[in-house]
């Protein structure tokens, strides 16, 4: 069976029968490429050691986010321009808290999109690369690199797992 | 791991296919609507160009075409202020902390309540804005290098905290509606059957595939704005309580304000979350969807919210007898609970706090007709109660000298009908053009329904 065609795709009619698949295939070491899925699958997303790293660069944008909205409050307020405000220090430590939190989120909020952004590569006017259209309808849907496994293999192990059709693209 | 009782029942009825689910919620997307859509939309149109015209005024004649003066200088504007913000909260609210507390049911409603949250954050936001009488210098309270110094902004006034834990709500909020439409966006690009319908779903899906790196990231995403909103949520609310809090007005200068205000916000929003559901559902029959046992969720939580309203009205009654501060007191008895304002106190007491304690019945539970009705009574109650807290102690403070009475001019009035007209555009659009139910999470949670209660089979394509 030889072909061109790059990606081997099995497609599933379900949750159960995805994962059923999904297992049975990396028992028999054959590694995804990708899934797609309707929604997010968390079994699956353990199963393929998918781990994000987000909530971590989120709580670095906050740790430094604050650090520095503090050191931008007290050059302003203390060294830039300081002002008597009924006798209270410059550096009105505790009263900076409140929009020190405000900003901190603000701060995360803008990175973690971005971040998010860059790392999903989702962005405006980004052309979607749809394997199959009916995986954000109802279909759940493996991929495999055609040259990075056994084919034979590859469609023996789907067949058996029952996939409804089988798609080389 | 996630945990579904059996008590609550299923949370999707009809047995629904995956399919289904995204034809059932795409179906009115784009669709033609109803005459009653055409209707909403004029009437909302009239309120806008209504409150086009007052802006006009307020921006060429300036704040003397309104009617608050040395005493009485907040009016309308900050009560409509707080209102719609108090609104606002509730989406945010309602997806947030039931996304942490990994809720469920929330899926079937967190689109309608996000849409409406920014909708009602930017119909607030315009307050402040014109109320600083040169609207086109609103940004010198963004702390700037400007050739003024440079002079900073006081980082120690709530009015500052305000401008930016607003904007930075209004962001969020924003941010955490459109991310959750993206999956449901691609769902309609990939099933549009025109051109134009698959050319402006694709731009709006941002080339989402739904491939698990996908899902991943958009999950962590989620619960990192997720997280950090929750923390918002409560500030914002708190800041806007404590504009009011850090003076010396009687009836303001209290420790009760901040929770006191962000249980109202979350108790008129959620009262919107509730009007608007009912509205869904009715009109777009989405009975499967939006089932009985969530408006009786919904009710459940405002009846217990209710009861914190009811004691925070209780404490400051307590609190100006107990405190012994005459000043307090007279404003309390002499002005709110008789006297020249004894209508809106009582208005405000029996929309917030009895009126919604009929959500202890069942029966008016699950009366459509009933909970509607009370959903609006409440956002009127929670109207009247910024109306006393502000209108009542400015008009009657220390000096009789200064007292004075306050009725809102032609303008102000035309301001506020045209926020409402506003809201009701963009609620009415997102009617049309974006779906209104949370497509991928309804999704997701059908499997819940197979293996709580014991449906075969529900969620899978074939049968």
């Amino acid at each position: 069976m030889k072909t061109s065609k790059k990606a081997i795709i099995g497609v599933f009619g379900s949750e159960d029968s995805l994962m059923d698949a999904l297992c049975r295939l990396l028992a028999e070491n054959l590694e995804p490429a990708e899934i797609y899925t309707p929604y997010p699958v968390h079994a699956a997303l353990r199963a393929l050691k998918r781990r994000s790293r987000l909530s971590w660069a989120a709580w670095f944008y906050g740790f430094f986010g604050g650090i520095a909205v503090l050191a931008f409050l007290y050059y302003t307020a203390v060294i830039d321009w300081p002002l008597n405000y009924g006798g209270k220090p410059f550096n009105a430590f505790p009263s900076f808290i409140t929009i020190t939190l405000v900003l901190i989120i603000l701060i995360v909020t803008i990175l973690t999109l971005l971040t998010f952004s860059v790392r999903a590569k989702i962005y405006p006017f980004k052309k979607a690369e749809i394997i199959d259209e009916r995986v954000t309808d109802d279909k759940f849907i493996i991929v495999f690199d055609a040259d990075k496994v056994n084919r034979d293999q590859l469609y023996a192990s789907l067949k058996e797992a029952e996939a409804e059709e089988i798609i080389e693209k | 791991m996630s945990y579904a009782t059996e008590i609550r029942g299923p949370l999707v009825l009809g047995n629904k296919k995956l399919s289904q689910v995204s034809d059932d919620i795409i179906a009115p997307v784009g669709a033609r609507p109803g005459k009653w859509w055409y209707a909403g939309m004029f009437i909302a149109s009239l309120m806008l160009v209504y409150g086009t015209y007052a802006l006009y005024i307020t921006f060429t004649v300036g704040i003397g075409s309104w009617n608050v003066n040395n005493s009485v200088g907040w009016g309308w504007e900050i009560i409509n202020f707080v209102w719609w913000i108090g609104i606002g909260h509730a989406g945010t609210a309602f997806s947030i902390f039931l996304l942490l507390l990994r809720q469920t049911w929330r899926t079937s409603i967190n689109r309608a309540a996000e849409a409406m949250t920014v909708a009602a954050v930017l119909c607030a936001a315009l307050f402040p804005l014109i109320h600083m009488g040169r609207p086109w210098l609103f940004f010198f309270i963004a702390p700037y290098p400007n050739t003024r110094g440079p002079l900073w902004v006081n980082y120690n006034s709530p009015l500052f905290w305000d401008f930016m834990a607003i904007s930075a709500y209004l962001l969020i909020s924003a941010s955490f509606w459109y991310l959750g439409m993206i999956p449901d966006f691609a769902t309609i690009r990939d099933k549009a059957t025109t051109k134009v319908k698959k050319a402006v779903y694709s731009l709006l899906s941002f080339g989402w595939t739904g491939s698990s790196r996908e899902w991943m990231r958009y999950e962590a995403t989620g619960f990192v704005l997720g997280g950090i909103a929750a923390v918002l949520v409560v500030s914002v609310h708190s800041i806007v309580s404590t504009d009011f809090a850090s003076s010396v007005i009687p009836g303001w200068h209290t420790t009760l304000f901040p929770p006191y205000f962000v249980v109202g916000a979350i108790f008129s929003g959620f009262a919107m979350v509730m009007t608007l559901m009912i509205l869904i559902r009715n009109i777009y029959k989405l009975h499967d969807y939006v089932t009985d046992r969530h408006l009786d969720a919904i009710a459940r939580i405002l009846v217990f919210i209710s009861l914190i309203m009811g004691t925070a009205y209780l404490t400051e009654l307590f609190m100006a007898w107990y405190s012994g501060n005459e000043y307090e007191g007279f404003l309390i008895f002499k002005n709110r609970v008789t006297g020249k304002f004894a209508f809106e106190f009582w208005a405000m007491f029996i929309c917030n706090a009895i009126i919604p304690q009929l959500f202890w019945s069942k029966r008016i539970r699950r009366n459509l007709t009933l909970a509607f009705i009370i959903s609006l009574i409440i956002n009127l109650g929670m109207w009247y109660e910024r109306f006393n807290i502000i209108v009542t102690s400015l008009s009657r403070s220390y000096l009789p000298s200064t007292w004075v009475s306050y009725h809102p001019t032609f303008i102000e009035v035309g301001i506020y009908l045209g926020t409402i007209g506003l809201f009701t555009t963009a609620v009415l659009l997102f009617f049309r053009y974006i779906p209104m139910i949370a497509i991928h999470e309804v999704k997701s949670v059908l499997k819940h329904n197979e293996t709580e209660h014991g449906m075969i089979e529900p969620n899978t394509g074939e049968q």
